[in-house]
């Protein structure tokens, strides 16, 4: 049976969805058969940053309503053979979901896939509630700013009594994306740093993602940054996905992109 | 802490405020989100402490951070002893 990881972080325009683009990419490069799931119902977006926004005949509403197979909805990527993609609907909204239909798809998600990375949408309301209902792990991602920080914390909060699995009285494994970090901000006092972000919100991190104009350049084309070796961001991304799948991989990620301070930091150490 | 923390990094650095604040409202929030029975435990411990003395008002604090859980109530007494 696969594992099911909600990307989530209750504000909007934090990465979510480019989040889930880039670590669905890196899973299926490391080998594991993957589908990125859209959950956004009504604001379909993973479509474009994966650039498959030109394939959709389905959606997963129309899988839900049995209006077709879900092997006819869910569209294979153009580069990877292992990378697949379950879109949202574009035209209905969120309240065509109900609970069985929703736990029948992903249970058959379940049994084709390695991973079912699902992308919630912003928020923390029944869309988000479905999103998170049947998640093994949830992603939480933050921007170091203070809206972005509170709003995770009470997503983090909320978690819990919304999943099946801690209603069981099993764990939902929770681990922290720090996205578009900028380390000379950081440097000078002018932004919360990762242990800032980590202390206020207790809980492991998984990712750091440096603030980087390729990453806005790769959604303008849909090939998303994590294909890419020489760029810092995909590196980032490539690196969770590891650790996913439980290597521990160093936080190197963003010392490359380190302003001059933090080497004047480590002269001073 | 590096010889360079200690002589670059401020308290008064906006991240320092960021953090400060967060910290803040989110301790405030955590309570409220985590005991939602607030209400109903206000009015149980009314009648409770009424059995034996008037009570002019009860406040109900609470704090949540990630290691402690905290509930503070505070029971201002009427002026008539019951006995």
């Amino acid at each position: 049976m696969g594992t099911v990881i909600t990307i989530t972080s209750g504000k909007g325009g934090v990465g979510k969805s480019t989040t889930t683009a880039n670590i669905a990419v890196a899973l299926a490069d490391l080998g594991k058969k993957v589908v990125a799931v859209d959950f956004d119902i009504g604001l379909r977006n993973l479509d474009m940053i994966l650039g498959l926004e030109s394939r959709i005949v389905f959606d997963i509403i129309d899988v839900m309503d049995e209006k077709c197979k879900l092997h006819q909805a869910i569209i294979n990527d153009k580069i990877s053979k292992s990378l697949y993609f379950l879109p949202a609907s574009q035209t209905k909204n969120k309240d065509v979901l109900e609970t069985s239909k929703v736990e029948k798809l992903i249970l058959s998600l379940k049994k084709d896939f390695d991973y079912i990375l699902i992308d919630s949408p912003a928020g923390i309301e029944s869309g988000f509630e479905y999103s998170i209902m049947l998640a093994d792990e949830a992603l939480i991602v933050s921007t170091p700013d203070v809206s972005a920080v509170r709003d995770a914390d009470r997503v983090i909060g909320i978690i819990d009594a919304k999943s099946k699995k801690a209603q069981e009285g099993l764990e939902v494994k929770k681990t922290i994306i720090v996205n578009r970090i900028r380390q000379d901000m950081v440097d000078k006092g002018d932004m919360l740093g990762i242990d800032d972000v980590l202390s206020i919100l207790a809980l492991p991190l998984v990712g750091i993602i440096p603030d980087d104009e390729k990453v806005i350049i790769s959604t303008n084309t849909g090939n998303p940054v994590a294909r890419d070796e020489n760029i810092v961001a995909g590196q980032a991304y490539r690196n969770i996905a590891r650790r996913i799948l439980g290597e521990e991989v160093e936080f190197v990620d963003i010392a490359i992109q380190k302003g001059w301070t933090s080497h004047l930091k480590s002269i001073f150490k | 802490m590096s010889l360079f923390n200690k002589m670059f990094d401020k308290e008064d650095s906006t991240a320092f405020v960021a953090k400060n604040r967060l910290m803040f409202i989110l301790a405030q929030e955590r309570g409220s989100n985590s005991f939602p029975f607030i209400e109903d435990l206000r009015k149980d411990i009314i009648e409770v402490i009424e059995k034996y003395i008037v009570v002019k008002d009860i406040k109900i604090i609470t704090e949540k951070n990630h290691d402690i859980n905290m509930l503070e109530v505070e029971i201002t007494l009427g002026d008539n002893d019951k006995s």
